[in-house]
């Protein structure tokens, strides 16, 4: 303990002592501190000029007398300094506060109304995105009912001509032949008929099915309903037609039988052609959805026929390598456009020399 | 705000004064030792042009506030004095402070005694150096600084003794601490 002891007061020489607080000062030089307190106080006042000029000045009379209101006068300027300096710094803080608030919000508005703009954009591009290909699909579903239109009119217009051919044969058959015997001929002949209609009608419709159903299977799966809805459409139509052909043939077989013979081959011409243009425009529609692979195989079906959509189709389809990084087919097709010598031979050619 | 500053140490509020430029921790700087001050220009007060003290105290903190910007204190005390002494010698411009090499010795063995603080060996070590350090000192000077420290005396009870002033005792102490420390340094430094 007596070590301790020692060993404590000897390191008191170097201990770190605060200097006189307004306090202490004239305590001290009352002595009306304890001899604990005192002795620090010397203790402070070894190393401490300043303390110690403090209280040698102190002791003086003279300068004790002045030194409280000149010490509570230094106070008071020093904390009025302060406190304007505090409420100036307070306003400060307050008004940096202020601003530091008011730019927040205004980055957050800038920040939301930029977000609510490209969220705008981005659905508007999106919404036009989706528009894009259904107008597409649309105008070529629109134009196929034109198509399939047109075919009965074809068929109408080639049936028509037959009425037109055979209506003066009938005419003409009867003026020749007695009026008594025509009328007569005409009940019966509506009788017989009805069993003829059926066997007519059965060949004529299979003879027109049979085509019809050799182009189904030319088509491919996909527009299947369509090519059906023809076959039924047709073979409706061939229905309705077939009795009045077969009527007026009846009367005049000969050229009846001609004129059937030419109408099943205009018929499959005109539907061939109906057909080419809907499947180019469906490869068109795969084309442009990006599915490749289903527009090279129409594209392929069309190109081994000749005319304006073999050659059309031969172009497309070398677009359609092109794209898909088959670079040596699609210059084989563009050379072959360019044999062709149709109209697509310029852009062919164009697109080889950028080959 | 003020409460929490005037709980600060002076090394604390003159770091904030120099880096935060904190100029309410100067202000609670200057407060903690404005009576002092007021005390040491107590006698040059009213002793020719520009002495009142109007004039004198606030341009006083005004030197102090300057030389705080730019001084590096490691005490708070010797440079209030210094810059006190500057301007009582009427230096127009503020001459640079730089503490005393002695002074920075002693303050070198302050802060060693602080951190051997909480442990007991150290504080065995350093007490066993101090003490063969105190045994190297003059006579006089081991006296002085045993019987004030290990024995407790004051300042008046040692001038009794030996019959010297409280000044001169002072001195005497001053002198020994300082030289006490010169040597602990040096030993450390060899």
């Amino acid at each position: 303990m007596s070590n301790l002891e020692n060993n404590e007061k000897i390191l008191k020489i170097f201990s770190n002592i605060r200097c006189l607080n307004r306090d202490q000062l004239p305590r001290y030089l009352d002595g009306r501190l304890t001899d604990v307190e005192k002795h620090l106080v010397e203790q402070h006042l070894v190393d401490c000029n300043l303390c110690f000029d403090a209280l040698q000045v102190l002791q003086q009379q003279q300068y004790r007398e002045k030194y409280q209101p000149l010490a509570t006068s230094m106070q008071q300027y020093i904390r009025s300094s302060i406190k304007r300096i505090s409420q100036v710094h307070k306003v400060e803080r307050y008004q940096r506060q202020e601003q530091k608030k008011e730019s927040f919000l205004i980055y957050f508005w800038v920040v939301a109304a930029i977000a609510i703009g490209a969220g705008v954009i981005y659905l508007v591009q999106q919404q036009v995105r989706l528009k894009s290909p259904v107008p597409k699909a649309i105008a070529s579903n629109a134009e196929l009912p034109p198509a399939q239109s047109e075919n009965p009119p074809v068929q109408a217009a080639v049936v028509v001509p037959v009425h037109a051919e055979a209506d003066p044969a009938p005419k003409t058959a009867p003026s020749t032949a007695t009026a008594p015997a025509a009328p007569s001929v005409t009940p019966i002949k509506p009788l017989e008929k009805k069993d003829s209609l059926t066997a007519a009608v059965k060949p004529p419709a299979t003879a027109l099915v049979i085509p019809l159903k050799d182009s189904a299977k030319k088509l491919p799966p996909p527009p299947p309903k369509p090519v059906e809805a023809k076959e039924t459409t047709r073979v409706a139509t061939a229905h309705k037609d077939t009795p009045t052909v077969v009527k007026k043939t009846e009367d005049k077989p000969a050229p009846a039988k001609k004129e059937k013979a030419d109408t099943p081959e205009k018929k499959p011409a005109a539907e061939a052609s109906g057909t080419d243009e809907f499947l180019y425009k469906a490869a068109q529609v795969y084309h442009h959805q990006g599915d490749l692979n289903e527009a090279i195989s129409r594209y392929k079906h069309l190109a081994e026929g000749s005319g304006k959509y073999g050659e059309l189709s031969r172009y497309q389809l070398a677009v359609c390598y092109r794209s898909k990084g088959q670079t040596g087919k699609a210059r084989r097709m563009f050379k072959e456009v360019v044999r062709m010598n149709g109209s697509m031979k310029d852009k062919a050619q164009a697109a080889l020399d950028n080959l | 705000m003020l409460q929490q500053l005037t709980n600060l140490s002076d090394k604390e509020l003159i770091s904030r004064a120099r880096k935060l430029k904190d100029q309410e921790a100067e202000g609670v700087l200057m407060e903690r030792y404005s009576h002092l001050m007021v005390a040491v220009c107590l006698p040059y007060l009213n002793n020719g042009p520009a002495t009142t003290p109007e004039e004198v105290y606030p341009a006083l903190l005004q030197r102090l506030s300057a030389s705080l910007r730019t001084q590096t204190i490691p005490k708070a005390n010797e440079w209030i004095h210094y810059t006190i002494r500057a301007q009582q010698a009427q230096a127009e411009k503020n001459s640079p402070f730089f503490p005393s090499t002695e002074s920075r010795e002693q303050q070198q063995m302050e802060n060693k005694v602080e951190k051997a603080a909480t442990n007991l060996k150290e504080q065995q070590l350093l007490a066993a150096t101090i003490e063969s350090a105190l045994g190297k000192l003059p006579a006089e000077e081991q006296y002085f600084l045993k019987e004030f420290y290990l024995h407790a005396k004051s300042f008046a009870e040692l001038a009794a003794t030996k019959n010297y002033t409280i000044e001169k005792t002072r001195q005497i102490l001053q002198q020994a601490k300082q030289k006490m420390a010169s040597l602990l340094m040096n030993e450390t430094y060899e």
